[in-house]
């Protein structure tokens, strides 16, 4: 069911008891995680925190701490299948859920007991009505024994036949009904269960949990932020649903910060400050170099089609267009001549829209603390992402998702430094892999989809083992080549990427990307589609992750896989 | 040269890091008391002949051996002293009960001498605070808070909190605390505090 007061049904519910965080892997779940983490540590409430990257650990997570616990909360993960199926709790167990993957299962929405879901409930749900999908079962049966006492009399042979007439009949209706129903709700389910697509940030959630308390921070505030550019990051939500929710921020914003304004009552240099930007949207490039930083973004390398000679000339052309010096552009941006970047943000904005970017820009947030210490929310999603997905040796993924954590204090600075560099790296790796892809022709048409493969040996293919790095990637690619394909069909249409994951067991992670539209509601059907493919084929696939359009599967079965997706999506 | 092997021992002592408790050697102490027997020995007779036969040109040779004995002396008893003092502080490092691998290291005397210790530490903790007594080896520096974040280092297993609750100890899973339980598993490395 739907909490509609989170003070009184969940925090105080849970505030003198002892509680297990499940934790997704992602940048949002993070932040959720660390506004809780500080309103707990507020409020003395004993909690154990687990970080969970899949459903098999879900489970294993579950079954090794279920004695000792009542209450567990579980962010970014669980809310789009059947908890109580998956887990088999004891009765009195209860779940509190805050997550942004949508649908939400049926049983959780209409389960009053055991879970409680922490969504607002105008958060584009669209759930069923509850008489359409469930049906009490007591009454049919209760229907079926009038019937067998109306058992035969011997006496009044005519009136029984005619009672029996009228009894099959009635039977025959019921059953016709009870078959249109089951129609009906099929199709309801189905409709209902097709798309996948995301809600509002849990770290808001959390945030505005802590806003109704009075008990938020500034920290906090940034946190919620950092959440809310990761959907953007990700392309999980849409634009507007993005500048609705920065709106939002920006009002809270300026009641933390307000004394920025005032000269006379300034803070000290070393506070923590937010503020809002409007500023480019670059990727790292207060951090990095300009020019590196336009190679890089994948907005400006798939406009200005960065993979072919034509496209360096372009950039050229457009950074002369500026009147930047290459000599300037190319190194650090700290050390750029200040006279430059004193308009950069606006002369960027004008010459892109000469060169057909029209939204250079984008609405953010950015923090500073002392004198050297600045960073956009993006760099900080960036950083904190490709820490956690750096690969790494020991086969538990609970290493990263420590750091990550950790990076996100602002005590922790050398290891957000540290996910800066790897960001870089991977961002790197991601345009040389698109590069090279493009240029090899390596994405083919299969009909109603694209598909591409990475081979074994290609550089860098470590990095793209993990869901979110490899969805990353194949969003880039697909924005890429919808820029350098001719083909106006094929513009249309969404992208499966599949890249090698364990080469000892011949495993690949395959991720489906919904096609790329200006107006896209960013809504997913891969992740049914993938369910009925592999079960269609009896594939050896592996649907693990949280979000259900990424997949593990076989090597060997891929061909029969994907045989089964363009005979299932044509 | 005489008291070679005393100052071994007191270099051993030395070299060891801060506060750790090295095996105990019986062999160099045997060794000592035997150099130190042998120069008795032959002080003693020298020092009868010097008394009876007025060899006067022996008393150089007898006051040598008493410097080399009494040198002994002063090694053995600080190295036996050293000792003492780090297990004493063993006991409010790990608690009254030892690890195994240290109580091998230590030698029948000094495990008695310890579990002496631990009686008059406990007395006198229980003389203090009123009925139930005050644990002093608790909060060696003042706490802050009274629960801390804490995050596990290795697989520990199940723990109990006050309530009787058990916690699963697994790697890298964070959990938020009673101080005071939280103590002992820090010392010994297997929680970690997370500062904020």
């Amino acid at each position: 069911m739907f909490v509609s007061d989170f003070r009184k049904e969940f925090y105080e519910v849970v505030q003198n008891q002892r509680v297990l965080l499940f934790v997704a892997s992602d940048v949002d779940a993070l932040c959720a995680c660390k506004i809780l983490q500080a309103l707990f540590q507020c409020d003395h409430v004993q909690y154990t925190l687990v970080p969970v990257s899949g459903w098999q650990e879900l489970e294993t997570a579950f079954l090794e701490h279920k004695e000792q616990f009542h209450y567990f909360i579980l962010i970014n993960c669980g809310a789009n299948a059947d908890l109580l199926d998956i887990l088999q709790p004891d009765e009195d167990a209860v779940f509190f859920v805050c997550d942004t993957h949508r649908p939400v299962n049926v049983v959780n929405v209409y389960n009053d007991t055991q879970i409680k879901l922490l969504i607002k409930q105008d958060d584009d749900l669209e759930v069923p009505a509850y008489d359409d999908i469930f049906r009490d079962e007591e009454e049919d049966e209760e229907h079926s024994e009038n019937e067998k006492d109306d058992g035969p009399e011997p006496s009044e042979k005519r009136t029984r036949l005619e009672g029996l007439e009228e009894e099959i009949v009635a039977r025959t209706m019921k059953r016709r009904e009870r078959r249109e129903w089951e129609a009906r709700r099929r199709d309801i389910l189905f409709d209902y269960e097709q798309y996948e697509y995301h809600g509002t940030s849990s770290a808001m959630v959390m945030f505005d949990l802590a806003w109704m308390m009075s008990k938020d921070l500034n920290d906090m505030l940034w946190w919620a932020i950092v959440g809310l550019t990761d959907q953007w990051v990700q392309d999980k939500i849409t634009q507007m649903k993005y500048v609705t929710d920065i709106g939002i921020l920006q009002r809270h914003v300026s009641r933390h910060n307000h004394r920025d304004e005032d000269e006379e009552n300034a803070l000290s240099v070393d506070c923590m400050r937010i503020s809002f930007e409007y500023d480019l949207r670059l990727v790292l490039y207060q951090h990095w170099s300009l020019h590196d930083s336009l190679c890089n973004t994948c907005y400006t390398a798939a406009r200005f089609k960065l993979w072919s000679v034509h496209g360096q000339k372009r950039l050229q052309e457009f950074l002369a267009d500026m009147g930047l010096p290459l000599k300037q552009v190319k190194q650090k941006f700290q050390s750029m001549d200040s006279s430059l970047k004193e308009n950069l943000r606006e002369m960027i904005e004008e010459s892109a829209n000469k060169f057909g970017m029209k939204d250079m820009r984008v609405q953010t947030f950015s923090i500073h603390f002392g004198f050297k210490h600045k960073f956009l929310a993006s760099d900080v999603v960036f950083a904190t992402m490709s820490l956690m997905e750096r690969p790494e040796k020991d086969s538990s993924g609970t290493d990263n998702f420590i750091q990550a954590l950790d990076s996100l204090s602002r005590g922790n600075l050398d290891k957000l430094y540290h996910g800066l560099e790897l960001a870089k790296k991977q961002l790197l790796a991601t345009q040389q892999t698109i590069a090279s892809c493009l240029c090899t022709n390596l994405v083919i048409s299969q009909g109603p989809f694209l598909y591409c493969s990475l081979m074994e040996g290609t550089p860098d293919v470590a990095l793209f083992s993990k869901p979110v790095s490899l969805s990353l990637l194949s969003r880039h690619l697909l924005k890429s080549f919808v820029y350098s394909t001719k083909n106006r069909r094929c513009k249309l249409l969404p992208l499966v990427m599949a890249a090698p994951l364990n080469a000892e067991q011949g495993t690949v992670t395959v991720v489906g990307i919904p096609p790329e539209t200006d107006s896209s509601d960013r809504k997913n059907f891969f992740g049914r589609a993938f369910e009925k493919a592999a079960e269609g084929t009896n594939s050896r696939t592996l649907h693990n992750y949280f979000d259900l359009s990424v997949i593990e599967l076989k090597a060997e079965d891929r061909s029969k896989f994907l045989d089964a997706l363009v005979s299932l999506l044509s | 040269m005489f008291c070679n092997r005393a100052m071994e021992m007191v270099r051993e002592l030395q070299r060891a890091p801060q506060g750790q408790l090295l095996a105990f050697n019986e062999d160099g102490l045997r060794q000592i008391l035997e150099e130190m027997k042998n120069l008795y020995e032959q002080n003693q007779s020298d020092v009868n002949e010097a008394k009876s036969g007025g060899r006067s040109d022996l008393i150089p040779t007898i006051k040598f051996r008493h410097c080399s004995l009494l040198r002994n002396r002063r090694c053995t008893i600080a190295y036996l002293y050293d000792r003492l003092l780090r297990i004493r502080a063993l006991r409010w490092e790990y608690g009254s009960v030892l690890p195994n691998v240290l109580r091998f290291h230590m030698s029948a005397e000094e495990i008695e001498w310890f579990n002496h210790y631990k009686k008059s530490l406990a007395t006198y903790m229980r003389s203090l605070g009123g009925d139930e007594g005050l644990d002093i080896t608790q909060d060696m520096k003042p706490p802050k808070s009274l629960y801390i974040e804490v995050r596990c280092l290795k697989d520990f297993g199940e723990f109990e909190v006050d309530d009787g609750t058990p916690v699963l100890l697994k790697k890298n899973s964070q959990h938020f605390l009673p101080r005071w339980k939280c103590e002992q598993l820090i010392r010994q490395g297997v929680l970690e505090h997370i500062l904020w």
